[in-house]
Order: structure tokens, then C-alpha cells, then sequence
């Protein structure tokens, strides 16, 4: 098992300095002064001169990918041309919004789209089921962003129920900065007002990126369900008297959710991607809104940045998934404790 | 000689014929992606003869009217009016124009590129050539698609084209992976080794032997992929990274009304149900054809 | 002595995209107390439905219950609420299957199965066992189907077991409740030929200690010659003779039982069997009368227009077939 993680982690690393290159050539490839888009056109020849060499920008491609991986493997990112600081900073600031907004979002998914996939799957056919398939029909097709200009619309301007804007309302100071998580910051300072008012700003943008990923999973473990409820061991379990909620949530769900569980690693790749529409209709102050910022000024070292957080990320997230599953499943877990 | 073979093209043709109609028959069972298929050709319609229907054809360029800007929905104007006076109606339509268009051009890149690398990996099972195929897959599909799209997009100059390209790049990965995954389980099947024996040509092998057999998953997805295509052309946009104004693409239109919400909603609700009913027809036409290509169970 | 399960004119069938599929066409059945019936016939003929009925286990829909009663004890299984057929699956019936490896949750050990039967059956009759006193019962009971290292096998999950073992699991979790009737669909079918006898003769064992009622559903002659006293034979949805099993078999009166034991191979070495021609019916639009007539090589022109009841030749010996109308040939 740790064998299986070691070479996962190794995979996982020959690949990412694959994507850094990726990444870096096609940055570097792009035509363009990137030192001139970054000062500007009012700077004179000789600043971005000076800013070319800076950036080794006047060197052959391997020697300023050299460079850069040098200064990335001490924890250094390069200097974002937008803010002007250490692109490390601003990871650092803005990670952990983007952050409390994906786990979030994974929560709602995961306790919606399970319950009703589960319900509608035991139920099946009842109206319960056929209304949770047509909606999921229409859960799948909607862009996240379309959820969120519309829930906006709903919610936020037409009901004046939720917030539209930010983490917090804007007159309200924030707590001091613990884990960069609103609520959990709230909370640890002792203002719970705080903390409900930081859920209420959570609530649209979480659920606008839920939306696709409770149908799509939530169809998953519906027909998952579906084929299980026949197995004959289920009737087993029946024929020897195992209660019906201890039928249905414990020896019907486990292996119902195995292949859910499976495609959970890709749509968390489309969660984060999500995040970054989404977090612009709420002006959510995250990572994402920032690597879209840094994209529109081609910023290129934010640029890199992210993409290589974003590749990390999905990365280690693919792996955790990997093993969930090692535990869920116990043919896949024999298979790999060491063969 | 002539004759008997064109009795053969005869035999060939009508069996065609009957796996179309047998086809039809199982995907016509599930009234639902009837109702995509039927939804898809009118939008399909709509977009192809767009200059013809929109009753305001130009509007869908730099056109401004200030004296009918922002207007609701009337007899006159459909889906209302936007900001600066462009019936909105006609802009949606020429929208979904560019949308189909950058699916049809997104897919003819990335599926026959997708398709011939993964043929080449799964063939070559083993090899340096799969080594080097696979590899190079696995980085671009190290991040999500979107993001991978946007960072090529960023990197050139934001317009249509190059928002194709930039999704085209993301999206090869998925076909070869797809591909790939057939023809290396096919590969060591008897028939794959027959061929090989009697000395079949590797284009004969690849092409008439084992693509085939993915024929079924690649339509599907194909299919499923349009409407993914046009979302990610949408997303592009709406960020700035795509079609830029004045040209009329959903996504824009989005984004433009989104910042004016809750005023003149018909600007961004009616663009937003608009991607969400392609999305849905294209979804519901691919459903329809995972049943066709699925094996039946007895 | 009143019978401990009765089964009467059951009718049972399962809708489908093309029709009805007229499964069970009035199937008879009497159990007694400590008594060993068996229930022969070929794959398809509605033995594993009957059982399902019983059990109340059967998919409704698209199974549909279309006529008939089962009393257990006197009481119609078929009209109790579901709480009460959940007390009666906890304290009086219990079964097995056919396939081992599919009768057991994959996902899950073998002892959290064990256990969750003895939580929730015993719990049930108002007992309450500490944890390890449930987990000692759970060891007991694979012990008794001489499992070999029962506690380590506690701790497994059933891909990790042999045929055999996982078979002896599910004889496991049957019997670890205070169950008085077993029906058993095929237990050794699934198995490899070596076991097979070794397994029966342990579940024969601890049927007999017990005192339990079995239903030996089967297609072999020789598991129901071995192991019952009496035995039905069915074929297409109906019972078409029912005796004594050693009674039975010596002097077979349905032809389709006549046709069965000719199929038999002999040691005497008569050649290769023959076999009844034809085919099952389809149960969409079975024959009318007689299921068995078009099969059959003494039909009468009532076979094909009445279904023959059963009829008594004898004491305790029945059979479904018109030229035994009258008690005699």
C-alpha cells in the first residue's frame, strides 16, 4: 500500500514538471513583449530593457526555464506583474477563500446528491424519482456560472434572501486571520454572528458549483443503486432479518457508491474549473479570481503559478480519491496491498 | 464480373441501411432524446439559416441604437433590447451560430488528432512510442480542461479562433486516452493477430480492425462533447478570453448582462436559457446514443 | 399434525415489455415439523420464485402476486405487514441461495455480517448480547459448519474465501438464528464437485440437530434421494407429483418424473440418455391444459383442454396427471 502511494506520488511529480514545462513554453512561445505589457507604453525602452533582463527574457528558452525552476524548487514564484508582489503572497491570500468555497461546495454535493441518488434509486419510479431525474437532466446541462447568474437573480436580487457579493458584508470587519476560512475564523474568534453571516455569503456560490455535481453524481449512485438493490445479497440480508435503514444505509449504499466515489477525483478537476466563472459573478475574493485577473493581463508568472497550484492540487486530490477507494473496496484494496 | 459487384455494393448499402433503421428503432424508444434530436435540428436550423430568420440580421455586429436601448421583451423585439439598443434575439441566434461552429471546429480538431494518437499508443502497447504518446497526454490532462484552455487562451490574443484552438488543445487528451484504452485491450485479441499474421498493412489494421469497435464510445462522446465545447467556448468568453464584442456569442452576452442583473434581465436570462437548451439537446441526443451503441442484455 | 408451511394454489407472474410471463401456475405445497421435503425440477420451472414467495422476497413489481395463499402456522404469509414478515425472517424462516459469492456483500466481512444478523434478529426477540458475547456466537456458528480457523475467517471478506468456505458462511449466517424452516435453493449447485457432498452432509447434520424443517430445492435426483423423506416434482409453475421419496422414485408415475429418471445416466450402462423432447414452455402463452402435454407421449384430448389436478393414488402420493384420474391407472 505505501509502495502503491510512493509510485503514485512519483507519477504524480514526473508529470507535473511535465506541465511546468508545458506550461512555461507556451508561455514563453506566446508572441508579444511580455515586458512591455507588463510596464506598460508609457515606459521607456531602457525600463523594459532592464525588465527583459530581469527576466531572462533575452536568454534561450532551456536556460530561463533553468532559471525558473530554480528559484521555484526554493519556494519562489516570481513577482506577479499585477500586484506587484511575490506571487507567492498573493497564493498565500488568496488560496484559502477559493479553498472554503470548493470544500463547501463538495459537502452540499456530497450529502444532496448521495441522499437523493440513494432515494430516488430505492424509490424508483416513485414521483421523487422522476422528478430528481428531470432535474438532473437539467442540472447537467446548465454551466456553472448560468446556475450562478441565475440563483443571483433568484435569490440575491429578485427575493433579497442571500447576499451577492464577497465573503462578508462589506461594512463588516473580518475576523483576524487563522486558517484564511471565514467561518472556521468566525468561530474560533468567538463571534458566531460573524460565522453565520460568512455561511450566507458561502451559500449561492457553494451551491451555484454543487448544482452539476449533485446530478451527475447523484445519477450515479441512483442507477449504482439500482443494480444493487437485485444483487442477491441484499436479498440475503432481507431473508435474515437486517433492519431496513440498516439495510439501505449501510449494506446497500457501500457498494453503491464505489463508482461514485471513482468519478468524484475528475469532477472535482471540473469543480475547480468551475470556480473560476463562478467566483467572478460573486466577485469572491479567490485564487480563481485571481488567476483569471493574472490571465487577462497575461501576467505570466501568476499565470505558471496557478496553473501549477491547480495542477497539484488535482493531483493530490486524484490520489486521496484513489485511496478512499482502496478502503471502500476490498477487491481493489487485496489487489494492491502487495499482490 | 460488373455485375456481381455491384450486387455486393447493393448487399453492402442495404445492410447499412438496416443497422441505420435498427439503430433508429432503439434510440427512438426514449422519447427524450427524441425530443433532443428534435430540439438540436432546430436550433441547428435556426443557426444555419440565421441571416435569414433574425428579424434584425444587423444587429449582430457593431450596431447601436441608443433610442431603443434596453428595452423589455414586445411583439417587436423577442428577447428585448440590450444596452446599446441590439435586438437580442437576432444576437442569439447568430450566437448559436458561433457556438455550433466552435463545436464543429473544436471536435474536427481534437477528435481525429485524439483518435489517431491514442490508435498509435494502444497499438504500440509497450513501446517507446506509447511512452512518449501516453506521457505527454498524461501532462495535458494534469489539469482541468478549462483551465488548461484559458492558460493557452490567455496567452494569445483573445478572439474566436484562438479560442478554438486553445479548447482543440485541451480536449485531444480525452480522445486519446479514450482510444487508447480500446485498442490496448484489443490489441492482443485473436482477430487483431490474424491480421497481423497474414500481413495486413498497420494503416488496415488500425482503421478497418480495431476502429471500428470504437465507433459506438466515440460517437457518444463526440456527441456529449459538442455541448461540453460550446460551454467551454461560453466560459472562454465570458471571462474575456474568447469571441470578443461586437460579435454575438452567448457567453458575452452573459457577462455583459450579468453586471447590469436585476435590470434588463431579458438581456442575461434569455443568452443563458439559450446555452442551456443546446447543452440539453446535445446531452439528450448523446444519451439516446449511448442506448443505441449499448450491448443488449438478454 | 397440521403442516408448519402450506402453500396453496400459488399463481405468480411477472410482467414484462412483451407480456405477462405466467410463471407459477398454482403451486401446492405442505411442510410438517422436523420434516425434509424436497422440491425437484429443471432450471426454469419456478422453484427459486416459489421460494421467493415464501420468503416475501419476490421484486413487486414487476412480479405480480396473481392468486393464492402461503400459511405459515396457520397465518397467510402473503397478507402480513411488513413488520410481521420481518419477525417471521427473524425467528422462524431463514434460506440459502444458490451462489455463494453472490449471496455475500462483497464490501463487507464476513463477522460485520454475522454480527448485524445476530444484532438485529436477536435484538429483535428482545435480547441483548454484549459484543463479544454476539461475536463468540458468530464463531460458534461457523465452527458448527466445520469452518476450519473460524476467527481469522471472521476478519475476511468473501473474495477471499473458497467456494466451499463462502457456501459454509451462508450456512453460517441460515442457521445462527433460532430458525424452525429452511429452504435451501440449490446450495451446492455453485460448488466444486468435491465439496459438494461434504457440504450437504454438514448441513444435513445440523438440520437434524436442530430439528428443522428443509425445502431441498434442487435439479439432482441424488442430493433429494440422499437427504429428503418427501418430495415434490414440479415442472413449468405446477406440482405434477408429490410421495414419499424413496417411494417415488421407485415407481415414478407423472411422465415427466418417468421421463427425468430415464434421463438419469445409469451405471448399468443403457448408453446415453435420451432426454424428454421438447422444450419448457413459454411462459407468455403456456399451453392450455396440462402444461406438460405437448411433451408428453400419452396424451389424452383432455390434456390439452383442462389442467389436471392433483390426484391421490395413495397415501400421502399425488399425482397431476389425467390418466390417474380415479385414484389408479
Amino acid at each position: 500500500m505505501i509502495k502503491y502511494i510512493g509510485v503514485r506520488l512519483a507519477q504524480s511529480i514526473f508529470v507535473l514538471f511535465g506541465l511546468s514545462l508545458l506550461i512555461f513554453f507556451i508561455a514563453r512561445v506566446v508572441p508579444g513583449d511580455p515586458a512591455r505589457v507588463a510596464l506598460g507604453n508609457l515606459a521607456t525602452e531602457e525600463q523594459v530593457q532592464k525588465l527583459r533582463a530581469e527576466m531572462h527574457l533575452d536568454k534561450p528558452f532551456a536556460v530561463q526555464y533553468y532559471y525558473w525552476l530554480k528559484s521555484m524548487l526554493r519556494g519562489d514564484l516570481g513577482k506577479s506583474l499585477y500586484t506587484q508582489r511575490p506571487v507567492t503572497t498573493d497564493l498565500k491570500q488568496y488560496i484559502p477563500a477559493t479553498l472554503e468555497l470548493i470544500l463547501f461546495a463538495t459537502l452540499i454535493s456530497l450529502v444532496f446528491g448521495q441522499v437523493t441518488g440513494v432515494l430516488a434509486g430505492y424509490f424508483r419510479n416513485s414521483w421523487f424519482d422522476n422528478f430528481s431525474r428531470l432535474a438532473s437532466y437539467l442540472g447537467v446541462a446548465t454551466p456553472s456560472f448560468v446556475v450562478a447568474i441565475l440563483l443571483l437573480f433568484i435569490f440575491s436580487q429578485l427575493l433579497k434572501l442571500t447576499p451577492s457579493v464577497g465573503r462578508l458584508p462589506l461594512m463588516v470587519k473580518p475576523p483576524p486571520t487563522v486558517t484564511g476560512f471565514m467561518v472556521l475564523d468566525s468561530l474560533l474568534a468567538g463571534r458566531p454572528d460573524l460565522a453565520l453571516l460568512a455561511l450566507k455569503h458561502l451559500i449561492l456560490p457553494a451551491f451555484s458549483l454543487a448544482v452539476i455535481h449533485i446530478a451527475q453524481e447523484g445519477r450515479i449512485t441512483r442507477s449504482s443503486l439500482i443494480e444493487n438493490v437485485q444483487k442477491d445479497y441484499i436479498i440475503a440480508h432481507e431473508v435474515h432479518g437486517i433492519r431496513p435503514t440498516k439495510l439501505v444505509f449501510k449494506y446497500l449504499l457501500k457498494p453503491s457508491i464505489i463508482p461514485t466515489v471513482t468519478v468524484m477525483g475528475l469532477d472535482f478537476a471540473f469543480l475547480m474549473s468551475n470556480a473560476f466563472l463562478v467566483e467572478l459573478v460573486f466577485f469572491w475574493p479567490g485564487f480563481a479570481r485571481y488567476a483569471v485577473n493574472a490571465m487577462l493581463s497575461k501576467d505570466l508568472n501568476a499565470i505558471v503559478a496557478v496553473v501549477l497550484v491547480i495542477g497539484v492540487t488535482f493531483a493530490l486530490v486524484n490520489l486521496v480519491v484513489d485511496i478512499i477507494i482502496t478502503f471502500l473496496d476490498p477487491s481493489i484494496r487485496i489487489q494492491r496491498r502487495g499482490g | 464480373m460488373v455485375g456481381e459487384q455491384r450486387i455486393g455494393l447493393w448487399a453492402v448499402l442495404a445492410r447499412k441501411r438496416r443497422g441505420l433503421a435498427k439503430g433508429w428503432y432503439k434510440y427512438s424508444r426514449n422519447y427524450l432524446s427524441v425530443l433532443g434530436l428534435v430540439v438540436l435540428i432546430l436550433i441547428g436550423l435556426t443557426a444555419g439559416l440565421a441571416p435569414y430568420i433574425a428579424p434584425y440580421p444587423e444587429h449582430a455586429g457593431a450596431y447601436t441604437n441608443f433610442r431603443e436601448a434596453g428595452l423589455p421583451p414586445s411583439k417587436a423585439h423577442l428577447f428585448g433590447t440590450d444596452r446599446v439598443g441590439r435586438d437580442v434575439f437576432s444576437r442569439v441566434i447568430f450566437g448559436y451560430r458561433f457556438s455550433l461552429l466552435l463545436g464543429v471546429v473544436v471536435l474536427s480538431l481534437a477528435v481525429p488528432s485524439g483518435v489517431i494518437l491514442g490508435l498509435l499508443g494502444g497499438y504500440y502497447n509497450g513501446t517507446w512510442i506509447e511512452v512518449l504518446i501516453m506521457r505527454i497526454t498524461d501532462v495535458f490532462l494534469a489539469v482541468p480542461p478549462l483551465v488548461l484552455a484559458m492558460s493557452i487562451a490567455a496567452m494569445l490574443t483573445p478572439n474566436l479562433i484562438n479560442a478554438m484552438i486553445a479548447i482543440s488543445l485541451s480536449w485531444w487528451p480525452w480522445y486519446c486516452r479514450l482510444v487508447y484504452g480500446v485498442t490496448a485491450s484489443l490489441r492482443n485479441q485473436f482477430f487483431v493477430r490474424e491480421a497481423e499474421l497474414t500481413g495486413a498493412s498497420k494503416l488496415h489494421i488500425l482503421f478497418k480492425e480495431i476502429l471500428p469497435n470504437c465507433f459506438g464510445p466515440i460517437m457518444t462522446k463526440v456527441t456529449l462533447d459538442m455541448g461540453i465545447a460550446i460551454l467551454m467556448g461560453a466560459s472562454l468568453s465570458f471571462i474575456g478570453l474568447g469571441a470578443q464584442p461586437p460579435t454575438p456569442d452567448l457567453g458575452t452576452m452573459l457577462a455583459d448582462g450579468a453586471k447590469r442583473l436585476p435590470s434588463e434581465w431579458w438581456s442575461t436570462i434569455f443568452p443563458a436559457l439559450a446555452i442551456v437548451a443546446v447543452i440539453l439537446a446535445f446531452n439528450l441526443v448523446g444519451d439516446g446514443l449511448r442506448d443505441v451503441f449499448a450491448v443488449e442484455e438478454v | 399434525m397440521a403442516p408448519l408451511l402450506e402453500v396453496q394454489d400459488l399463481h405468480v407472474g411477472f410482467k414484462i415489455f412483451d407480456g405477462l410471463l405466467k410463471v407459477l401456475a398454482g403451486v401446492e405445497l405442505a411442510i410438517g415439523e422436523g420434516e425434509r421435503v424436497g422440491l425437484v425440477g429443471e432450471t426454469g420451472c419456478g422453484k427459486t420464485t416459489t421460494v421467493k414467495s415464501i420468503l416475501r422476497v419476490l421484486p413487486i413489481p414487476p412480479a405480480r402476486l396473481d392468486g393464492g395463499e402461503i400459511l405459515y402456522r396457520g397465518r397467510d404469509i402473503l397478507k402480513m405487514k411488513a413488520r410481521e414478515v420481518r419477525q417471521l425472517r427473524r425467528t422462524e424462516l431463514t434460506a440459502i441461495f444458490q451462489d455463494p459469492l453472490q449471496a455475500l456483500n462483497p464490501v463487507f466481512t464476513v463477522g460485520t455480517q454475522l454480527r448485524d444478523i445476530v444484532l438485529d434478529s436477536l435484538g429483535a426477540a428482545g435480547q441483548r448480547l454484549t459484543r463479544k458475547e454476539i461475536i463468540a456466537r458468530c464463531v460458534q456458528a461457523l465452527e458448527e459448519t466445520g469452518m476450519p480457523d473460524p476467527e481469522r475467517i471472521m476478519s475476511n471478506y468473501p473474495i477471499q474465501l473458497s467456494g466451499g468456505m463462502r457456501q459454509r458462511v451462508c450456512i453460517a449466517e441460515a442457521l445462527i438464528k433460532a430458525a424452525r424452516l429452511l429452504l435451501a435453493d440449490e446450495p451446492t449447485t455453485n460448488l466444486d464437485v468435491t465439496i459438494q457432498d461434504q457440504i450437504l452432509r454438514k448441513l444435513d447434520e445440523l438440520v437434524e440437530e436442530k430439528g428443522m424443517s428443509v425445502l431441498m430445492i434442487t435439479h439432482s435426483l441424488g442430493v433429494v434421494m440422499d437427504l429428503t423423506e418427501r418430495v415434490y416434482i414440479m415442472y413449468a409453475g405446477m406440482i405434477v407429483e408429490e410421495g414419499r421419496t424413496e417411494e417415488l422414485f421407485a415407481r415414478p408415475l407423472h411422465p415427466y418424473t418417468q421421463g427425468l429418471m430415464k434421463s438419469v445416466p445409469k451405471l448399468t450402462g443403457e448408453g446415453i440418455s435420451k432426454g424428454i423432447p421438447g422444450r419448457i414452455p413459454n411462459y407468455l402463452d403456456p399451453p392450455r391444459g396440462c402444461r406438460f402435454h405437448p411433451r408428453c407421449e400419452h396424451g389424452l384430448p383432455v390434456c390439452q383442454e383442462e389442467r389436471p389436478p392433483l390426484f391421490t393414488v395413495g397415501e400421502g402420493r399425488r399425482v397431476a396427471c389425467f390418466l390417474y384420474r380415479g385414484g389408479g391407472r
